[in-house]
């Protein structure tokens, strides 16, 4: 008897040894986001890594990969083994989910706010003074003025501008498509230079001193005001935006076959907290919390703001319609 | 007095004239400058855009660089590899054009001849990753014959799983590969092991590749024999345990050595129309042992394969600078049957074979097991002659006496041969390969009257492979 206590004793004491060594290994994520997070999730990743520490003892180092938010997500279908995607647009994900089966197709209930932490919105970035008097859409239309916007085909940021836009002249002109499509084409006309990511748009306009107006993430166009001075640009605000919901998920197959998956829900966790709604709203992206947008209401104006589902009926069939091959953006950038 | 009223209001009329336009003036000139302003705006902002626009087409055309598939030709064939390098295609072959004489062959048992020896083009390639493949057919002979075609799923240098035909690891010199062999025709042991055999192998580098193991599962051919379908259900285990000591400091060991022993077991049964056994060669290719057969029905006396057969070959190779020696000895034991329908005998014959093989770089070059590059190339335009290499070696094949007579005829089958050869083969390239041996080869028996006359064998070949 006194023999199988001790065994047991032994048994357990090797179990606990081995599970505190699983605790102390150190565990690497890969998060796949999009162009303008990088400065975010810098800070995210500090924070997280130091609060998992603490709390698990478990060092956690997140490796970060940015880009156009489509390319992005074609890189994680074509075997790029993120542990966490974090992109601009639901249907990117979406397009993993569907393509790769890395995660459930009803990736979107398994965080709140259909897994978007944060939002933001597209507003103008202009340069100091307004030299060329931009308001609203309607001057971004105007013949001769110099329009920067990413390509919608690469990039998320791209397709929330050319979204809002088109939302805005729908509203303009009482839903009528065709007039919305003109509208959205003569914006196009301005635009001498397509990047493929937000983030490349951004260098367009403030580094290489190229256009009038840059159709910006909210956070990207208070970013640059921030970087470079409020004396050399400023942030128009248009009557009317989009409510731009950049969704976050946990790449399933990923994190579990590198044993990852606790480490990166609760990477994603740490979002929603109130530590990480600060960083959120530390780096100009609208929090959820609203104690917390609450204390940041200062920095991010009051517009009038639809959502895609308002307007477009959601992402799958906004993507059919406009960003497809052949879809009307291929229109319209086709007949420039 | 009249002249200077007239010169007065002049100046008078041009100073008004002056007064009056001078705003207009103004005007016009800030007019003209706000134009060429906004011109010069309007060119800095169209060469800012044509710049950003090369700059991004450049970010593009770098970008399409990595994601598109990259071809490549050079002296190791052609390849296809996808950007992310795990799918990869090579197209690899060579050729050998042989020219064979026997001397003092008066009868002309054996025919001087030309022949392509060895056309082998190959396809090899990596499906994602950690799965490679090789198809190599062989088109000399009278029909194309698949030598090599094989799938192998490669995880870690440790574990590696092959299904297909393939060498098995046995033979050393078997194991060397037909374009890097140092001489023409191989030697006397590899008379008794396989040439390919169908399988499924377990293999590996351990320890950093020093010890490299091989363990496989084989249908089981006849010693010689290359095959594609089973005449029974009994199967060849095979394994070889192989050391490289200096693995570790490949790029510059004190010896490049490699030693180690393989062996096979496997139960063989064979029947009067496949015996499943071999016939064995001299170095001039001379059929110098065979098995006794009848074609008198009901062929009772054709001596057939009959249980068990074991191979067991140590080997070793050592190279150190130009020089380089391989060594190999031999042994494969088989149960034969004999029925001549009044009785039946059965015997386990044992056959063995060595061999010591030197070779010597003249030019200076870094002897190995595997293909060796010229310091120079042969280039008579720009003066280089490729490499130079002396070859010489010693075997000997000695068969059972147990054999005879009532396995083999002693009129038809010698007892033992002893071979010694000499050459040189002249490495124009890394792909190009000149081969000039001579070999003489002593037997004992296979007469109806005393011994065989002696094989004197000259043979050149002329090889080119990618």
């Amino acid at each position: 008897m006194a023999f199988l206590i001790r065994g047991f004793a032994a048994a357990a004491l090797a179990l606990g040894l081995a599970t505190a060594a699983q605790a102390q290994k150190p565990v690497t994520l890969l998060n796949v986001s999009y162009d303008p997070t990088r400065e975010l999730y810098q800070d995210v990743n500090a924070a997280f890594a130091a609060k998992y520490k603490a709390e698990k003892g478990v060092t956690v180092t997140v490796r970060q990969s940015h880009g156009g938010s489509g390319k992005q997500a074609r890189s994680v279908i074509d075997g790029l083994e993120a542990d966490v995607v974090t992109l601009a647009l639901a249907y990117d994900i979406d397009e993993i989910a569907q393509k790769a089966r890395l995660f459930p197709a009803d990736w979107q209930k398994r965080l709140p706010d259909n897994s978007a932490p944060y939002t933001s919105t597209i507003v103008f970035l202009v340069r100091k003074g307004n030299p060329k008097n931009i308001k609203d859409w309607d001057d971004i239309a105007r013949s001769g003025l110099s329009v920067i916007t990413p390509n919608p085909k690469t990039s998320g940021g791209a397709r929330w501008n050319y979204l809002a836009a088109w939302g805005y002249a729908l509203k303009k002109f009482g839903g009528d498509q065709a007039k919305a499509k003109d509208f959205v084409a003569r914006i196009y006309k301005n635009v001498p230079v397509l990047d493929s990511g937000a983030r490349g748009s951004t260098t367009t306009f403030v580094e290489r001193g190229i256009g009038d107006v840059l159709l910006a993430w909210e956070n990207e166009a208070l970013l640059a005001v921030k970087e470079l001075g409020p004396d050399k640009f400023q942030i128009v605000v248009p009557s009317v935006s989009i409510l731009a919901e950049p969704p976050v998920t946990v790449v399933d197959k990923v994190a579990k076959k590198r044993g990852t998956l606790e480490v990166a829900q609760a990477y994603l966790q740490f979002l929603y907290s109130d530590q990480g709604q600060e960083l959120v709203a530390k780096h100009y992206y609208r929090p959820r919390n609203k104690a917390v947008a609450t204390k940041y209401a200062a920095t991010f104006p009051q517009i009038t703001l639809f959502t895609i589902d308002e307007v477009f009926g959601g992402w799958t069939k906004a993507q059919a319609t406009h960003f497809a091959d052949g879809g009307v953006f291929d229109q319209i950038y086709e007949n420039r | 007095m009249v002249t200077i009223r007239w010169k007065t209001g002049l100046v008078l009329f041009w100073a008004l004239s002056a007064v009056v336009g001078a705003p207009q003036l103004v005007a016009q000139q800030d007019s003209i400058a706000e134009a060429t302003q906004q011109r010069l705006d309007d060119l800095d902002q169209q060469i800012k855009v044509l710049s950003r626009r090369w700059e991004l087409y450049q970010d593009s055309v770098i970008n399409a660089a990595k994601s598109r598939p990259s071809v490549t030709a050079g002296a190791t064939g052609f390849q296809l590899k996808s950007a992310d390098g795990n799918f990869v295609l090579k197209l690899r072959g060579y050729l050998q054009a042989d020219g064979r004489v026997y001397l003092s062959d008066d009868a002309q048992v054996l025919t001087n001849d030309l022949l392509l020896r060895r056309v082998r083009p190959i396809l090899e390639g990596t499906v994602y990753k950690y799965y490679d493949f090789r198809i190599m057919p062989d088109f000399a002979g009278a029909a194309p014959t698949i030598f090599d075609a094989y799938f192998e799923a490669r995880f870690k240098p440790e574990f590696a799983v092959r299904a297909g035909k393939y060498k098995p690891a046995l033979g050393l010199e078997r194991y060397q590969s037909a374009t890097d062999v140092k001489f023409i025709e191989r030697g006397l042991p590899t008379n008794l092991v396989p040439s390919r055999d169908v399988g499924l192998q377990v293999a590996g580098d351990l320890a950093g590749g020093i010890l490299n193991y091989n363990a496989a599962l084989f249908d089981g051919v006849p010693d010689l024999a290359s095959g594609l379908n089973d005449v029974a259900d009994g199967k060849d285990l095979v394994g070889r345990l192989f050391v490289v000591p200096f693995a570790k400091k490949a790029d510059n060991p004190p010896v490049d050595l490699g030693f180690g022993i393989a062996a096979s077991t496997g139960d063989e049964l064979g029947n009067t129309t496949t015996t499943a056994l071999p016939s064995y060669r001299s170095p001039g290719q001379a059929t110098v042992f065979r098995y006794l057969t009848s074609s008198t029905a009901p062929v009772a006396g054709t001596v057939i394969a009959d249980g068990r057969r074991e191979r067991i070959i140590p080997q070793a190779y050592l190279n150190k600078g130009p020089l380089g020696l391989l060594a190999e000895y031999a042994i494969s034991r088989q149960e034969v049957a004999r029925d001549t329908g009044v009785t039946r005998t059965t015997e386990k014959l044992e056959h063995k074979a060595w061999q010591v093989e030197g070779s010597l770089f003249l030019t200076g070059e870094k002897n190995s097991f595997r293909s060796v590059t010229p310091k120079k190339q042969f280039d008579p335009f720009a003066g280089g002659w490729g490499a130079f290499e002396l070859v010489a070696r010693y075997g000997e094949l000695d068969f059972d006496d147990d054999a005879f007579p009532l396995y083999a005829s002693p009129t038809a089958s010698v007892t033992e041969e002893k071979a010694w050869a000499v050459g040189l083969n002249w490495h124009l390239g890394r792909n190009v390969k000149l081969m000039f041996n001579y070999e003489q080869t002593q037997f004992e028996g296979g007469a109806t009257t005393g011994d065989r006359p002696d094989e004197k064998f000259f043979a050149t070949r002329f090889q080119t492979s990618f």
